[in-house]
């Protein structure tokens, strides 16, 4: 069974959002209890289903600067086991290299989750199913998605906090880029740049919209990212139940304004909330987590000054 | 170990589809692909088996590949697709190397020399000038190849690939108006090098600072640009390319490599007892494509200059 669009709702009919800061300070730390505290506070509907981790896997990455750390994924895939998934895989189609287990090995993830075949999708050459877009933002009219992921019941993005040379940042919306697969785009995924990178985030959401996000902001990525930009220390992990607002939050986290970022602000008109009167934080306020982000001068505009 | 015959052969063997293509993987939907990099690998390393459990699996994966042929000559990297991509370079690969139906490749060289990708065109090289892309990603912006889908950028490895089918094919099936773009797809490749040896699949510069060369890229970029073997750029590629062997952790990035040292005479001997230490046969990228690369790899075939000596049968 395909696994049913989401519903496409403006601001006004959304339910409010839930979004939690937690301190983390480093990956050694127990991230499997943190993590699983955090997801039990949401009381999320996973018993029983079937979960895909889509973690931001984007090349080769030994200094481990790039990509979602494997402590966070592995911590992540044991908390859902936890709360009674039937099975988590992990899965994702790096956009930068073909070579998806040379990426994986790169950044140890066999050490931190063990085997990889017992959970591990490669996006880029999965089986495909041509979905028809139904917002149609960008100039693409259909595009061909993963079945791994058309088929879950339950899709968890879990990008790394980082700033973004052609996006302004890349956190749990951007990472959706990952689920188109290569093998029908190609690497780099071009064909989304030429329809235009802050509508294809839209249409793509919109077809498999997550259904919940962990950012690793652990140690993120500030300047020229999302590959070649500077380690950023920011000490968090953020979760919540609605893409846009916690892509809203880590904005204001990286002391930028997300209604400025285009991508952010498109998907709020049908995707989530933007807005902080919408959003429950829970945990740590966003004033106490607040890290600015180095950003390159042609995103200075983006920058928001301190409440 | 005969890595070739114990276990690539098997595995390409048991991954036919009954629709006589190939998925990435045992019971995946068949796609040009991985049903081009099978054939390739069965008619140019188990080539000569009439009889046997291969009889018949390469006329079968052929005629798969004919039947997904869409209309103007191409092949859609996706089933259901009504646009073709760079796949068609490598379907045309498979009809070469397998000296059948000429039909076919013909139909697909002529889309081939026809496609042009995005950044062709004058008014779109006009109006990068004024964009923000242009100050991020420095580049010849008169140089172009071809491109992953139609209607996108230039890429280093769908130029490749569709450089050398073009230099592989009979010269009477080549259409003339590839000619010219031959050498500008060329010259665009080495615009598109990283500084200092090797290719990547996107950008070589990025806000002024390098970007790091990959495997896949630049095996392939190297093999498109092998007449050149004295150029410079072409002994630094291969440097960096023996330099990362050590790193390697995959098959896939194993094989290819080994492809590109071979056609330069350069193959690692450790290739064989490398290569049985990283397979894991339920490794997650153990899939079709990389079972072919493993095979021709070994072999040391120079399955890329495979002249197509004898008349075509169709």
């Amino acid at each position: 069974m395909p696994r049913p669009s989401p519903s496409l709702l403006p601001p006004f009919s959304r339910p409010e959002s839930r979004v939690a800061i937690r301190r983390v300070s480093k990956y050694e730390a127990d991230l499997g209890a943190v993590l699983f505290e955090t997801l039990s506070e949401f009381d999320l509907p996973v018993r029983g289903k079937t979960i895909l981790l889509k973690p931001n896997l984007v090349g080769l990455d030994p200094l481990g600067m790039m990509n979602t750390h494997p402590a966070v994924i592995a911590a992540a895939r044991e908390s859902f086991l936890r709360l009674g998934a039937a099975q988590v895989m992990v899965g994702d189609g790096p956009a930068m290299d073909r070579d998806t287990q040379a990426v994986l090995e790169s950044i140890r993830l066999r050490e931190f989750a063990g085997k990889l075949s017992n959970f591990f999708v490669d996006l880029n050459v999965d089986d495909l199913e041509r979905v028809p877009l139904k917002t149609q933002a960008s100039r693409l009219r259909e595009l061909y998605f993963p079945k791994t992921v058309r088929g879950v019941d339950f899709l968890v993005s879990m990008p790394k906090l980082k700033t973004h040379h052609w996006a302004g940042v890349t956190l749990s919306l951007k990472n959706m880029f990952g689920v188109i697969p290569g093998s029908c785009y190609g690497w780099p995924k071009n064909i989304l740049h030429w329809a235009g990178i802050d509508r294809a985030i839209l249409d793509i959401n919109a077809a498999v919209r997550p259904d919940f996000a962990i950012v690793d902001g652990i140690i993120g990525m500030e300047g020229n990212g999302p590959i070649q930009g500077v380690s950023k220390p920011a000490g968090v992990l953020i979760a919540g139940d609605d893409p846009v607002a916690v892509d809203a939050t880590c904005a204001r986290i990286m002391g930028l304004a997300p209604e400025k970022i285009n991508h952010i602000a498109h998907a709020a008109t049908l995707l989530g909330h933007i807005d902080a009167q919408k959003i429950r934080q829970l945990g740590e306020s966003i004033a106490s987590a607040r890290t600015p982000f180095a950003v390159l001068e042609a995103f200075s505009h983006l920058r928001q000054a301190a409440a | 170990m005969n890595f070739s015959e114990e276990i690539c052969l098997p595995y390409l063997r048991a991954a036919q589809n009954p629709d006589g293509g190939w998925g990435f993987r045992s019971g995946a939907q068949s796609r040009v692909e991985p049903t081009a990099w099978a054939l390739l690998a069965l008619e140019q390393v188990f080539s000569g088996r009439a009889a046997g459990p291969d009889a018949g699996a390469s006329e079968r994966g052929l005629r798969y590949l004919t039947g997904c042929q869409l209309v103007d000559g191409s092949w859609p990297s996706a089933p259901g697709q009504t646009q073709g991509a760079w796949v068609t370079s490598l379907a045309c690969w498979a009809f070469l190397s397998a000296n059948e139906n000429r039909a076919a490749l013909a139909r697909g060289l002529n889309w081939l020399a026809a496609e042009r990708p995005g950044d062709a065109g004058t008014w779109f090289r006009f109006l990068r000038g004024f964009t923000a892309s242009k100050k991020i990603s420095s580049q010849n912006d008169a140089l172009w190849g071809w491109s992953w889908t139609a209607g996108t950028a230039s890429w280093v490895e769908p130029t490749a690939y569709a450089l050398l089918v073009l230099r592989a094919a009979p010269k009477d099936l080549i259409p003339s108006k590839a000619a010219s773009r031959l050498k500008l797809a060329e010259a665009m490749l080495f615009d598109r090098m990283c500084p200092g040896g090797g290719w990547n699949c996107g950008n070589p510069m990025v806000y002024g600072v390098a970007g790091e060369p990959q495997v896949s890229t630049t095996v392939w970029a190297l093999l498109a640009l092998r007449e050149h073997t004295q150029r410079t750029e072409i002994q630094q590629s291969l440097a960096w390319l023996e330099k990362n062997w050590s790193s390697i952790q995959s098959p896939a990035s194993l094989a290819l490599t080994q492809i590109a040292l071979n056609a330069f005479d350069r193959g690692n001997p450790e290739f064989g007892p490398t290569l049985e230490r990283l397979y894991a046969p339920d490794a997650i990228a153990w899939t079709v494509p990389v079972a072919a690369w493993a095979a021709l790899a070994a072999s040391g075939r120079k399955f890329w200059s495979q002249p197509a000596s004898a008349e075509a049968k169709n």
